[in-house]
């Protein structure tokens, strides 16, 4: 801690922004080269930021936060705006691409005029160039020479040819040299893209062995802002994401378009949101206050038995107890609902050997929550022992002690010193906790994909959906697919919806804040 | 807990931990039966399978086309790379939170808060086309790496954890730090060498609760890395899976079973920093 | 700090060398199959990377990831040039403009039309389609001798076969399952889309029509009485390979696991219901090319040279126990009973839809069938209820 140690992490520091600059630099001029603007300004700004918090002395605080914020904003932050962005597009099955890449699609379908023609080919090309000539012969024999864009007819006699072994083949045309099979295949990127007019016709590759004569089907016309299509002469309007004929015809593919507040309606007035809405509702909130309750009671009353240096084989304990979360949970659930299964699951076996009656875990509604809850439970408590286990050691032995002369009993001493202390620190966390198994979405939809359902839903909600399953499942699996709109609009709602109950739980909590420094 | 407690307590204690080690260990029992099952099927088995063997374990090691061990390593390179930089920063963003008065101080803390919450579901296309374009500046973080994967993880670094670490930084008395600025010290410097290691626990518990978030991860590894050489343990159970029609359950078994034993590592090695917090013993409050 | 600062730059470093990207480059394929292709495709991928000097790379995905990551990646122009698929992903791809139409040049008649058609959109083809499938009736030919032709049969063997003491059952299904039950419902005249003007009608739903009705009634019965227990695949398959089922309802792709098992089966036609043969879904699978291909012609060459050939899809069929549909791998194929059984099967199904809006019918319909199933709801009003779901999940998105 002497003095020269300060000017040497000084330095460091220095040392660290200048080889960031440098880096963002190098990284402009590419970004500039590559004509990516927005990029460019965002990775200016960022520069701007980072060196601006790092000197001045008035951003101190700063400092220490921006490396976390900077990964969650570029990571979490963006997909969120990202999404935003979304929900107020048509963006899913059908419309997925951008709107130059489809007119770009649909400019490069070609229709084979009735009077197409075949043609045999050799391609030529010069060396160490990327240029090429393409000798053609069609089916009655006549020879045609591509070469620098133009198409003419030739004959077997013309100067530019060389049959060097006189075998009946041209080896070169003028420098161009002849390319075997081999090297037509290395070359085939660029030939599959060469494309020349002969008699208002394309003339184009049509497979390894084959050229032909094509003919654009589309065209599009910017001015209009349309396609027309020139075999049968219609035209084609933007109309919500497709180029749609006036008699309602959509060319597929349809393109990505803006859609205002419609996802939003659509979610707002659609009855399959709102039928199911209340009952899923209220079963979304116990799920989210079972689990964090039944994972929480366990897993902090395991920490402190396990904290307690008298207890003997408390290591073997904690490393077993963790078992349960070493596992990734897609696969813990899986397991389960083998294990679940109402015929030949293990658990029904057992409860017949003790002859009981077996246990519709999957088709009940009670017994699904009931299994759920279970799983969770399994899931979560080695998380809610982990975080437990850490907040207790920053609680001072001696606070108990005082306790223990005061004479107070295990339970006042969990009910006045541990309980509160350890609700300081771990009070945020359940509450986020709330949060994440509001949107559990995974656990629900692995066990039984929302089930089971119910007689007489007006959409496939089932018993053991909540709010984000089903909704979701209107995005993904209704429709003609996948709703990426849709959805987005949905991950918003119920982010606000979450973020509501969540400000709600911090302000009724809301000593946590302030009950803080030096306990 | 100072004072002695008699017998009954302390078997009731054991009882009550067996209790719960059985139903933590329940499923894994099956799954190891399943694993050890050369009939591949997880339903209607005997807890101890008719010609146990490990013909499960076996094909996890000489498999060319779906190579576990490189799997498991991946996995674990990219988890512990992934923790230590986000317990570290973690640990940086958590400290002014706890210490420093700054404009902005409370409502911070509750937005990385809240943006964590929002239901990712399509952070697997925004993240897709940012790394797309990463790619063409910096190649080494493209499609298809592990340090794509790996910056991706710590876009969640600081979240809720920061809110566990500022926790527990605010039981850590302030006096310790002025001191150290009394000899000298500077801001940074009285937080790296005094407050950090006496924040070991829960250091150590920020890392464990990382390394299992980022080794479990399925969804953004499945859309960035590309081929089975790079594939992450999650990416390659699913592998095995998710055809319906050719489970293999028992292979899936023994590799849920082995991938966990990493974790189960880790624990045992850190498990000592997590318990014997300096806290209550060395600093008095 | 310092540590961590050098341990930093050295992992950059580290990093910078295994930058390797995988993506559609030109003079380069990328193939993307599920695990099952993969084996016979490394074979054919030696022979054409020796013969061309091209590089093929193939991925392996999960069957399913092929076709949703399809619409992240290949816009992008990171994704493949050629995906394995099956062409009930047609609708999805073709309206997402990410497949090309394929040029199956002279050998279009080399394949069971059948197959062609299932993978014909318009005008066009977008696959070099290798295998077919359709579920059926596998019985174990130690218990049931004589498969039963018609309903009446069948429900007499089953009541005969099932003893739940010693956990035998005559007849298993994987539920809720409408891919498996459809031949049921189909038998008597259900259907999923109506035709018009040669095209399905995703307004015409007739999942609740009379036949469809009387087909699930049917099966009901047998669930009603207890006689077929209300398990999912797996469950099934293990029961099957135990030897403890005398019939179960699938596909040929359960037929590997059985042989490797020794279990002696048969595979044959479902019994007919009111003499009406049922219709299972046929599904063909097949090669397809990315739209945002670099490589189309390459791509093209590779297909039809290298696939479409009597060796590799002979070799395709061998490893998933799928009936080839190129006819001269099928003709050496018929004299084994499994392909037969196979064949007559999917000779009276019908392709499943591939029509995007075919993802609004699963759901509800798995739902329907679980209530019906499990004693919950009367099979009519089940059926009413699930295609108001689907017609109106339908009318949402048009």
């Amino acid at each position: 801690m002497k003095l020269w140690r300060n000017n040497l992490l000084h330095l460091a520091k220095i040392i660290i922004l200048s080889i960031l600059d440098a880096l963002a630099v190098w990284s402009a001029t590419i970004l500039f080269t590559e004509h990516k603007y927005i990029f460019l300004s965002v990775l200016i700004i960022v520069t701007v930021i980072i060196n601006f918090i790092y000197l001045s002395k008035k951003t101190y605080a700063l400092r220490y936060i921006l490396p976390g914020t900077f990964f969650m904003i570029l990571l979490v932050v963006y997909p969120i705006i990202y999404t935003v962005y979304v929900s107020f597009t048509n963006y899913g099955t059908g419309n997925i691409l951008t709107k130059p890449q489809v007119i770009n699609q649909i400019e490069n379908r070609y229709y084979l005029p009735e009077d197409t023609e075949g043609f045999s080919f050799e391609a030529y090309k010069l060396p160490d160039q990327k240029e090429y000539a393409v000798l053609l012969k069609n089916e009655e024999g006549k020879l045609y020479l591509a070469i620098e864009e133009k198409v003419t007819e030739v004959t077997e006699a013309d100067s530019r040819f060389v049959d060097q072994d006189n075998d009946g083949k041209i080896d070169m045309i003028g420098n161009y040299e002849h390319l075997d099979r081999a090297q037509l295949f290395k070359n085939l990127s660029v030939l599959q893209n060469l494309e020349f007019s002969l008699n208002d016709n394309i003339l184009k590759m049509k497979s390894i062995s084959q050229f032909s004569l094509y003919r654009q089907q589309y065209k599009y016309v910017e001015a209009e802002d349309k396609i027309i299509d020139l075999k049968n002469n219609i035209s084609y309007f933007p109309q919500e994401g497709s180029f749609t004929s006036p008699e309602g015809e959509k060319l597929m593919p349809g393109y990505r378009t803006y859609l205002g507040w419609k996802n939003y309606f659509t979610l707002f007035t659609d009855s399959r949101v709102s039928g199911p809405f209340l009952r899923v509702f209220i079963w979304t909130f116990e799920w989210a206050i079972l689990s964090v309750l039944t994972t929480f009671v366990l897993g902090l009353f395991l920490a402190i038995l396990l904290n307690d240096k008298t207890l003997k084989f408390r290591k073997i304990y904690r490393v077993i107890l963790i078992l349960p979360y070493a596992l990734p949970a897609f696969i813990s659930v899986l397991i389960w609902r083998g294990l679940l299964n109402t015929e030949v699951g293990v658990i029904n076996q057992i409860l017949n050997t003790l002859s009981l009656q077996s246990i519709p875990w999957l088709q009940s509604v009670f017994w699904s929550r009931f299994a759920l809850v279970v799983i969770n439970l399994w899931l979560g408590f080695p998380y809610m022992m982990l975080i437990s286990l850490g907040s207790l050691q920053s609680i001072s032995g001696e606070l108990y002690e005082a306790a223990s002369i005061d004479g107070a009993s295990a339970w006042q001493r969990f009910k006045f010193i541990t309980l509160p202390l350890i609700l300081v620190s771990l009070g945020p966390l359940l509450i986020s906790s709330f949060a994440f198994n509001f949107n559990n979405f995974n656990v629900i939809y692995l066990f039984n994909e929302g089930g089971p359902p119910i007689v007489g839903a007006q959409t496939p909600a089932g018993g053991t959906d909540i709010l984000i399953s089903y909704t979701y499942r209107l995005s993904f699996e209704s429709g003609r697919g996948a709703d990426f709109g849709l959805a987005s609009t949905v991950s918003i709602i119920i982010f606000m919806i979450t973020a509501v109950i969540t400000w709600f739980n911090f302000k009724y909590t809301g000593a946590l804040e302030e009950v803080k420094e030096n306990v | 807990m100072y004072r002695k407690q008699d017998k009954k307590t302390k078997i009731f204690k054991h009882i009550f931990i067996w209790l719960v080690i059985a139903f933590a260990l329940f499923p894994l029992v099956w799954t190891l039966s399943a694993a050890l099952n050369p009939a591949n099927t997880l339903i209607n088995q005997k807890l101890i399978p008719q010609n146990a063997s490990l013909t499960n374990f076996k094909y996890l090691f000489n498999n060319t086309q779906h190579p576990f061990p490189i799997w498991l390593w991946n996995s674990v390179k990219i988890s512990f790379i992934t923790s230590f930089i986000a317990v570290s920063m973690t640990a940086l963003a958590a400290y002014p939170f706890s210490r420093f008065k700054f404009r902005g101080r409370r409502n911070g803390l509750f937005v990385i808060l809240l943006i964590q919450i929002f239901p990712q579901m399509l952070a697997m296309v925004a993240i897709y086309l940012l790394f797309l374009n990463i790619q063409e500046v910096l190649p080494a973080f493209g499609l298809n790496t592990h340090p794509a994967i790996i910056t991706i993880y710590l876009g969640g670094a600081i979240g809720v954890n920061t809110w566990l670490m500022k926790g527990y930084l605010d039981t850590i008395p302030t006096s310790l730090e002025e001191a150290a600025y009394i000899d000298g010290a500077s801001k940074f410097q009285a937080f790296y060498r005094i407050i950090l290691p006496l924040a070991r626990p829960i250091l150590a518990v920020l890392f464990v609760l990382q390394f299992i978030a980022t080794y479990s991860e399925y969804i953004l590894a499945s859309i960035i890395l590309n081929s089975n050489q790079k594939y992450t343990l999650a990416v390659g159970l699913h592998l095995f899976i998710s055809d319906m029609y050719s489970n293999r359950w028992g292979v899936f078994s023994a590799a849920a079973l082995l991938g966990a034993l990493p974790i189960v590592i880790l624990f045992m090695l850190v498990q000592k920093y997590i318990v014997h917090g300096l806290i209550g013993g060395a600093v008095k409050g | 700090m310092k540590k961590f600062v050098v341990f930093l730059l050295v992992l950059t470093m580290l990093f910078s060398f295994n930058a390797l990207v995988a993506a559609s480059e030109e003079g380069k394929l990328l193939i993307w199959a599920d695990e099952n292709r993969i084996k016979v495709l490394d074979t054919v991928k030696d022979e054409f990377e020796e013969e061309y000097g091209i590089t093929v790379e193939i991925q392996e995905k999960a069957f399913g990831d092929i076709r949703d990551n399809m619409a992240v990646e290949a816009p992008s122009g990171e994704g493949p040039d050629i995906i394995v698929g099956a062409h009930d992903w047609l609708g999805n791809l073709v309206s997402n403009g990410l497949i090309s139409p394929i040029d199956l040049g002279d050998k279009k008649d080399d394949f069971y039309p059948v197959a062609i058609d299932a993978f014909s959109w318009g005008e066009d083809v977008y696959a070099v389609p290798y295998a077919i499938e359709s579920v059926g009736l596998i019985y174990n030919k130690d218990i049931i001798p004589d498969p039963p032709k018609n309903f009446a049969a069948f429900e007499t063997i089953v009541s005969n076969v099932t003893n739940e003491e010693k956990e035998m059952y005559g007849f298993i299904m994987p539920q809720p399952d409408p891919y498996h039950t459809f031949p049921f419902m189909s038998a008597a005249g259900g259907y999923v889309f109506g035709t018009e003007d040669g095209k399905l009608n995703p307004n015409d739903v007739g999942l609740n029509n009379e036949g469809a009705v009387l087909g699930l009634k049917k099966l009901d019965s047998l669930y009603e009485e207890g006689s077929v227990p209300f398990v999912d695949y797996q469950t099934m398959e293990s029961l099957f390979t135990n030897g403890q089922v005398g019939m179960m309802l699938t596909g040929p792709w359960a037929l590997p696991a059985l042989s490797e098992a020794g279990i002696n089966y048969g595979f044959t036609q479902l019994p007919h219901i009111e003499g009406q043969p049922p219709k299972p879904f046929v599904g063909v699978q097949g090669f397809m090319i990315s739209a945002f291909s670099k490589n189309k012609i390459l791509a093209q060459t590779f297909l039809n040279e290298f696939i479409a050939n009597k060796e590799t899809m002979t070799a395709l069929y061998e490893n998933g126990s799928r009936p080839p549909v190129y006819l001269p791998s099928a003709e050496e194929a018929a004299d084994n009973p499994d392909v037969a059984g196979v064949l007559k099967s999917a000779s009276d199904g019908v392709p499943m839809p591939s029509i995007p809006e075919m993802a609004s019918v699963w759901e509800a319909w798995s739902d329907a069938l679980e209530l019906v199933l499990t004693q919950k709801q009367d099979v009519k009003p089940a059926l009413d209820n699930a295609v108001a779901q689907i017609n109106k999940a339908i009318e949402a998105s048009q």
